[in-house]
């Protein structure tokens, strides 16, 4: 079942040099307990597509249906909710709050829902625990590596139990023995029924996923499994 | 955890931005209720100072007219209803008799000297020296006062009678010793007149006890002076009691223009110290660009970006105000009465604390309303650097 589809979305923007064209009449549709990769050389307009499937980002032309929602159509505060409830990222620097513990990191999309804080800490705690870093909860992210800092960035994407999960680069900047495991993560999560998205430019990690797409020069083609 | 959870753990955690933030609040708090504090001891200070130089109320017999001092005059004396010196401990019975900072009883009387007609004026020099701080007397040296056995004339009666200090002058058949000579004043109440000791005079005019009129000055920055005139009237038949309107004019002229430039100045201080806030506020909130662009993509509102900076910054103001309260009314307190030269006390006002709280709440929120909205409307792809 089409969990996500895009229809016939392009983006343009204005750079340096003129309007550059990052996406050309992209069609795509994604299944629900899907794992896909998005894969393409930098500059790709990989990266786009993702801010735009992850409601970040609008399309110049196109649309965007998420679980029956157009997701564009939906107003600016609309769209966070819809983010909130619908969507995690993973992004590729992990992009976590400096001052705050990965237990407060991992908690805070549930800071704007109306749970408890005893609820909001054992959910955030128990999240911790899955990706395995249950024992550095309090810990702040410069107290951690890299491969943990990325786990903690997974459990924030997940505390809030939302249908998809969007990561860029996600092994990017890990060497291949946490790649792995992280990938392992990522498969692990997948088994669990979330529909993940994963941009990389590592052909070694198409064996994780279920289907990959090639974007290059902002269009899209299937790669055969 | 919630969102001024997030706020508090960003004060925490970024102590050094955190402080200078809080720094620019209690500055500035602390140099409103400072100058605040010591102006309105200042206002006192000049409003008492200004209320003792020269007389603010009058006292007179109900009914008289005579002789021409300061608009008061004297005709013969067996004409006269005069009052007499058991009203001046009368004076002190009053409720507000701490504001009564000088009584000045006077005898006026008439005499011929050398063919001219001359006003004698009996005092009390101790009170007399007090009420007229603007005198330069020729002859006398300071905190000297004439004895009993001399007088002090008006520069206009030395001139017409050719006197100069240690010279003699008979008055009523007594020779005085000239102790000095008042400069010219301008006023004809002082530069016509012959002062004499008030009970010298009463001998002479065998009027024991006897005075004409009491000029006072009362302290009515703290009491207004309808209610001491009224008090003085109450407690003193037979007599009317005048407050002198164009002197306490003068005196509230006065004191509302240094209110005025304490005002001016606080504001200055408040725009100034609301300036500083937006600015810190504005450089925080761009710092954490990334950080807001990371809260907008997990799903965080608008609103919830604004509550996040207004918390922080609200806290912020409310500890920065606190301190500020402390910090300026210690100093007030310790040494503004000081510094300004004030002779009077400064206390603590607590209830100034509240208005030191509210005023940089307000501050503090007003400050970073702007940021704290323009934050909110980063776009996330922007803040994360995504494309």
């Amino acid at each position: 079942m089409s969990l996500i589809k895009v229809v016939e979305v392009s983006k343009s923007y204005e750079g340096g040099d003129g309007v550059v064209q990052a996406l050309t009449n992209i069609n795509l549709e994604i299944n629900e307990g899907e794992f896909l990769a998005l894969m393409g050389p930098s500059g790709s307009g990989k990266s786009t597509l993702l801010s735009i499937l992850g409601g970040l980002n609008s399309p110049t032309t196109g649309k965007l249906i998420i679980d029956g929602i157009d997701v564009y159509a939906l107003a600016s505060e609309r769209l966070a909710d819809f983010r909130h409830e619908y969507v995690g990222f993973v992004f590729q620097q992990y992009q976590l709050i400096p001052y705050l513990t990965a237990l407060e990191n991992v908690m805070l999309p549930l800071a704007i829902t109306s749970r408890t804080g005893r609820e909001q800490r054992d959910m955030a705690q128990t999240v911790l625990d899955k990706v395995g870093l249950g024992s550095k909860s309090l810990r702040l992210p410069n107290q951690l590596s890299g491969g943990e800092q990325n786990r903690v960035a997974i459990a924030r994407a997940i505390v809030n139990r939302p249908s998809l999960i969007f990561a860029d680069e996600p092994t990017g900047s890990l060497d291949s023995k946490t790649a792995k495991e992280l990938l392992e993560l990522f498969q692990a999560l997948n088994q669990d029924g979330l529909t993940i998205i994963m941009v990389t430019h590592n052909r070694e990690n198409l064996e994780w996923v279920s289907r990959a797409v090639y974007i290059r020069d902002g269009v899209l083609s299937q790669i055969p499994q | 955890m919630r969102l001024t959870n997030i706020a508090l753990q960003n004060i925490r955690r970024r102590k050094m931005r955190s402080a200078l933030l809080m720094l620019s609040v209690i500055i500035g708090v602390a140099s409103i209720i400072f100058l605040y504090s010591t102006t309105q001891a200042m206002q006192e200070d000049v409003a008492n100072k200004l209320d003792q130089f020269g007389s603010n109320i009058l006292i007179l017999p109900d009914s008289g007219q005579s002789l021409t001092f300061g608009g008061i005059t004297v005709e013969a004396p067996t004409q006269i209803k005069e009052l007499d010196m058991s009203l001046i401990p009368l004076m002190q019975t009053i409720k507000n008799k701490e504001t009564l900072a000088t009584i000045a009883p006077k005898l006026l009387a008439n005499t011929n000297l050398k063919g001219r007609e001359i006003l004698l004026l009996g005092v009390d020099f101790s009170q007399e020296f007090k009420l007229k701080k603007w005198w330069k007397v020729d002859g006398l040296s300071k905190n000297q006062l004439p004895s009993a056995g001399e007088v002090i004339l008006g520069s206009d009666v030395a001139l017409a009678l050719g006197l100069s200090p240690n010279q003699t002058v008979t008055i009523k058949g007594q020779d005085f010793k000239v102790a000095g000579i008042i400069q010219s004043t301008g006023s004809s109440e002082n530069d016509q007149a012959v002062f004499m000791d008030l009970t010298v005079l009463q001998k002479l005019t065998k009027r024991p006890n006897a005075i004409s009129l009491i000029e006072t000055a009362a302290l009515c920055y703290t009491c207004p002076i309808e209610e001491i005139t009224q008090q003085l009237s109450a407690k003193l038949p037979g007599t009317k009691v005048t407050a002198l309107m164009s002197t306490l004019e003068s005196r509230d002229d006065t004191v509302s223009k240094f209110n005025l430039f304490a005002r001016s100045v606080s504001l200055i201080l408040f725009l100034a110290s609301g300036l500083v806030i937006t600015m810190t506020m504005k450089s925080s909130v761009e710092e954490r660009t990334r950080e807001i662009g990371i809260l907008r993509a997990i799903g965080f509102r608008k609103r919830h970006i604004i509550q996040i900076v207004l918390a922080e910054a609200g806290w912020l103001s409310l500890l920065g105000g606190l301190l500020g309260y402390i910090l300026g009314m210690g100093m007030a307190v310790s040494f503004g009465s000081d510094l300004m030269k004030a002779q009077v006390h400064i206390p603590w006002q607590p209830d100034l604390l509240m208005y030191a709280l509210s005023a940089s709440l307000i501050i503090g929120l007003t400050a970073s309303f702007y940021p704290a909205w323009k934050g909110s409307r980063l776009d996330p792809t922007e803040s994360l650097r995504y494309l």
